[in-house]
């Protein structure tokens, strides 16, 4: 008798649903995929008690023949490649031509499909040990639909690691999250025993865009977006990324596609930690979602059964690509944006139009309010009459307000000339930050703009600045290099070693010489002159780790900066230092046109705004 | 149990010592001085448990078996605040201590005499006697270099090397070296080599006078031991290999300049001046007869200065560290300094035009 036996289909694809099929979270990301894959325009998902008593996918795709709803149950069958060209630069979602069969083999599984320009739908069922497909004519229209039923009957194993039903849904549901960011074009619907709980509808516009996102993340993640649009070297960043000042204890808002599949991979955890660098609190984690196109032979997602993970071909390329466009995305950043998102919001908000006169330039009420400005008490004698009008003052255009401040505080101080505001700063060309009107016990500034009050830690704001500034100085200088004179000798290993013979380069580049002493030691004769104090043996160390794991290092610019940090927070102004007006002045308007100038550089915020909104609810006003 | 005596004849030796005792630390007996009677003298110890001192004072009639410890920052505000030449008493009562000066009355907490911390003698020690300010002269001359904090330990020191007809000092910093030497007779047959920590040479550097009278220092294989007048110093040693000094002096240098180390160093001090704040780069330039220097930030302001030097060779551009340089111009005590340089790419050699026996490596940075 013979030991080695072939394994019934069955079973051998019972095995590989082990890889692939780990809970119906994992069932309705192969079937969704499909659909996308077949053109779908709108995809439907029913999930009865967590998707273990049913999972419905009915999508309005391209539908499968009659002809080949035998072989599409079938293992290794698919129609989305055919040689191993087609696999290197695979354009779909799914080519391993495993998921149905996988799925057939754990659950009671119906595909019912009727092909574009056919009359007639047909259902195919596979039973049995050697899952024997049987054809059924069946209703339906142009698409397919795939029913799982009683996912993992025959595997108890598997059944016994379920968790509750509502935890199965919340998976579920991040993977119908997941699907429908990467599809803005697709409308998708996902119930949960017969209630509706995601109804998303395809995207015509950025506003459009705007809106399924904040149904998907949420109305915070959106109102911190910010825009990032990229293309280079054959390669296309699009998507938002959250300010640091929306950053999370988990990194669970980071979705990053590329080629429209959802990843998730270390290059781009890693260039994207990056690109925060020294704006983001310690042990925070950004939000992001991105949008990554690339060449499709360019990646290898052939990697992993479930195709998490990927592989660029151009690594170092794409790292730099990410990393470029996100730091320079974040570094753009100006309160300017920042300001006109809460003004977007302030408008949302808004239900009824009459509430907000003097944000709608061109209603009635604008008029109404400019006359404030000239005359306040005829004002509130016409503003009585009316019934919905905001009250009077509150409203008013406060940069007018302001400059009336500053020259009250001027002739005070008997001097009125230097602290008028920029001629043509009233209106719509104010700055962002609007002007000074006062310190809070040495500590903060009080600043009034377009939208309401604005408080400004005066240290954080000021450090900012000079960071930038002096990361500016360094950066145009060449590195200053200090030879010396007691030559540094480590021991590393072979293959850091050949790490430094590849990498000379890049390590001369940064003022570091490094020599090879021997087959595990090297000798360590030149180091930038910046950080000629600091521990040279750990940054050897971990610049080596780095370009070993991510082809790149920046621990240099890392160690250059924290100095710099250093340097900056004791060059700042420190707390109880009287400032007078003028000079607050002028630090808001260097805050507006410094990079990164919303947090300082260990990622603590520099300035909040409190609209009129926030401070007339504080006080009840107007309900 | 009580002893009385003037402030003058123990706040000299008051303030020697506290110099050793640590701000901050973790052990409080560390915060205080131990006082005790032996043999009727007073001995006053103060300690980090690194580098100890104690001061002996005799003359003073005292009274066997006083021993205690009292915290040393608190004892020596009061003796300097107290009115000069007044009689204080000193008295252990219940585990406090009693002062009393005039109307004035202070009772100090005190601390178990018995768990203050020793540094224990050993044997295999060798003994030289050299005049105090031949000492002084020598760790003056080399301390600055000393590097603070550095994560290769041994380099946190000073390294001293005695032969058989000399005493070596040298330190360094990875960046720069000094080096000084004084003939001693020391009648020893091997080689010594010890590195004293930084903190030590300090302390050991403020207790030597400028006088011709011997200090007796006792070298062991741990320890470092200084008599000097009424003080007894010791410190303990850094366990490990200093850098191979003698590799690092350059040989060969062909170009020469002769200075007035007055007026580079006041050159040297106007154009740091404008020379970045962290990597306080310069730039020498070298021609004959004429020194130039000048510095420039990233604000793009430019400092430019020269003199007038003794040199015949060929022109030459080198940067250094202006911080360096300086130092070594405070060091050198002659009043014109000669300056051996190959190229821009080896380290400087600094001496005093005459003298042979101290000599000062910098290495130039690349600008």
């Amino acid at each position: 008798m013979s030991l080695i036996k072939s394994l019934s289909p069955r079973l051998a694809n019972q095995i590989a649903a082990g890889e692939v099929v780990e809970r119906p979270a994992s069932v309705i990301k192969e079937l969704v995929e499909n659909a996308l894959d077949a053109g779908a325009r709108r995809i439907d998902i029913d999930v009865e008690e967590g998707g273990v008593k049913l999972i419905r996918v009915r999508d309005d795709g391209c539908g499968i023949e009659k002809e080949d709803l035998g072989l599409a149950l079938a293992r290794h069958a698919t129609s989305k490649i055919i040689t191993l060209d087609d696999l290197e630069a695979v354009a779909t979602l799914g080519f391993r031509g495993e998921a149905l069969a996988s799925i057939c083999s754990v659950s009671r599984l119906s595909l019912t499909s009727c092909y574009q320009g056919c009359s007639e739908g047909w259902c195919v069922t596979a039973e049995g040990r050697d899952l024997k497909p049987q054809l059924a004519p069946a209703a339906h229209t142009q698409g397919s639909t795939v029913e799982v039923r009683d996912l993992f009957y025959n595997t108890p194993a598997r059944r016994k690691f379920l968790r509750s039903e509502k935890t199965e849904f919340a998976h579920i549901e991040e993977v119908v999250k997941r699907q429908a960011l990467s599809r803005p074009g697709v409308a998708f619907n996902l119930r949960h025993n017969g209630r509706v709980i995601h109804q998303v509808r395809p995207v015509a516009s950025e506003n459009d865009e705007r809106r399924r996102l904040m149904a998907l993340l949420g109305q915070p993640f959106m109102e911190h977006a910010v825009r990032v649009e990229r293309e280079g070297s054959g390669m296309v960043l699009s998507g938002w990324v959250a300010e640091p000042a929306f950053s999370r204890s988990q990194a669970d808002l980071q979705y990053f596609f590329v080629n429209g599949r959802v990843i998730r991979d270390r290059l781009v955890a890693h260039a994207v930690r990056q690109a925060y660098q020294d704006v983001l609190y310690h042990g925070r984690h950004p939000a992001f979602v991105l949008y990554f196109e690339i060449d499709p032979s360019q990646v290898d997602v052939n990697v992993h059964p479930t195709k998490h993970e990927v592989r660029f071909r151009e690594g170092r390329m794409v790292h730099n690509f990410l990393y470029g466009s996100l730091h320079r995305a974040l570094a753009d950043i100006r309160p300017e944006n920042r300001s006109s998102a809460a003004q977007e919001r302030a408008t949302l908000e808004m239900a009824t139009p009459a509430l907000m006169p003097a944000r709608l330039p061109d209603s009635a009420f604008g008029t109404q309010t400019a006359l404030t400005l000239t005359d306040r008490p005829a004002l509130s004698a016409a503003s009585a009459s009316s019934s919905f009008s905001p009250p009077p003052g509150t409203f008013s255009a406060p940069v007018a307000d302001v400059q009336r401040t500053l020259e009250a505080y001027g002739q005070l101080y008997g001097r009125t000339e230097s602290i008028a505001p920029p001629s043509g700063a009233a209106g719509e060309g104010a700055p962002p930050l609007g002007y000074a009107l006062a310190q809070l016990h040495g500590i903060y500034i009080l600043a009034q703009n377009q939208a309401g009050l604005i408080l400004v830690d005066m240290h954080a704001a000021h450090e900012r600045i000079v960071y930038e500034r002096l990361k500016q100085s360094i950066g145009t200088h060449s590195v200053v290099r200090q030879p010396l004179l007691v030559p540094l000798s480590l021991a590393v290993s072979r293959s850091e070693m050949l790490q430094l013979e590849e990498s000379d380069e890049f390590i001369q580049e940064y003022g570091l010489t490094l020599e090879p002493a021997g087959p595990e030691t090297i000798v360590v004769r030149q180091v930038p002159a910046l950080l000629a104090r600091s521990n040279i043996e750990r940054l050897v160390r971990d610049v080596l780790s780095d370009l070993m794991t991510h082809g790149r290092s920046s621990r240099i610019e890392e160690r250059r900066n924290a100095l710099l940090g250093t340097m900056a927070c004791h060059g700042a102004v420190r707390a109880n230092r009287q400032l007078t007006l003028p000079e607050m002045n002028v630090l808001l308007r260097d805050m507006e046109a410094t990079e990164r100038s919303g947090q300082c550089n260990h990622g603590r915020p520099t300035w909040v705004q409190l609209d009129m909104a926030a401070l007339d609810k504080l006080f009840m006003r107007g309900r | 149990m009580k002893l009385s005596l003037a402030r003058e004849m123990l706040l000299p030796a008051l303030q020697m010592i506290s110099g050793v005792v640590e701000k901050r630390h973790t052990m409080p007996i560390l915060a205080n001085f131990l006082l005790k009677v032996i043999n009727g003298r007073l001995t006053i110890t103060g300690t980090n448990m690194e580098v100890e001192m104690i001061a002996s004072i005799g003359g003073v009639p005292v009274s066997e078996g006083f021993r205690t410890t009292v915290p040393a920052r608190k004892l020596v505000d009061i003796f300097r605040a107290l009115p000069e030449d007044v009689m204080v008493d000193l008295e252990l009562k219940d585990n406090r201590l009693d002062i009393r000066a005039g109307n004035s009355h202070f009772t100090l907490a005190t601390l178990p005499a018995d768990h203050f911390p020793s540094i224990d003698a050993e044997d295999d020690s060798v003994t030289i006697k050299i005049p105090q300010k031949n000492l002084k002269k020598l760790i003056d001359s080399v301390a600055f270099g000393m590097a603070q904090q550095d994560v290769r330990y041994y380099l946190n020191g000073m390294l001293f090397e005695i032969t058989q007809s000399e005493l070596k000092a040298v330190a360094t910093d990875g960046h720069r070296l000094a080096l000084s030497s004084l003939e001693v007779t020391t009648g020893i047959e091997d080689v010594r080599a010890i590195i004293v920590p930084r903190k030590g040479v300090l302390e050991l550097a403020k207790l030597l006078q400028d006088t011709e009278s011997l200090c007796t220092v006792t070298v062991g294989k741990n320890h470092l031991k200084a008599s000097v007048d009424s003080f007894t110093f010791t410190s303990k040693l850094i366990d490990g290999k200093f850098p191979d000094y003698q590799r690092v002096i350059p040989k060969g240098g062909d170009k020469k300049v002769i200075a007035d180390r007055h007026d580079l160093k006041d050159v040297l001090v106007r154009a740091s001046i404008l020379s970045h704040e962290s990597i306080r780069g310069i730039r020498l330039f070298l021609e004959p007869s004429v020194l130039m220097v000048s510095a420039n930030n990233p604000d793009q302001e430019k400092a430019e200065d020269s003199l007038t030097v003794e040199y015949s060779g060929e022109p030459l551009q080198i940067g250094f560290n202006v911080s360096y340089l300086l130092d070594v111009m405070n060091a050198i005590k002659e009043d014109r300094i000669r300056l051996t340089l190959s190229s821009n790419n080896n380290s400087a050699l600094i001496e005093g035009e005459h003298s042979s026996d101290t000599l000062y490596v910098v290495m130039p940075m690349r600008l």
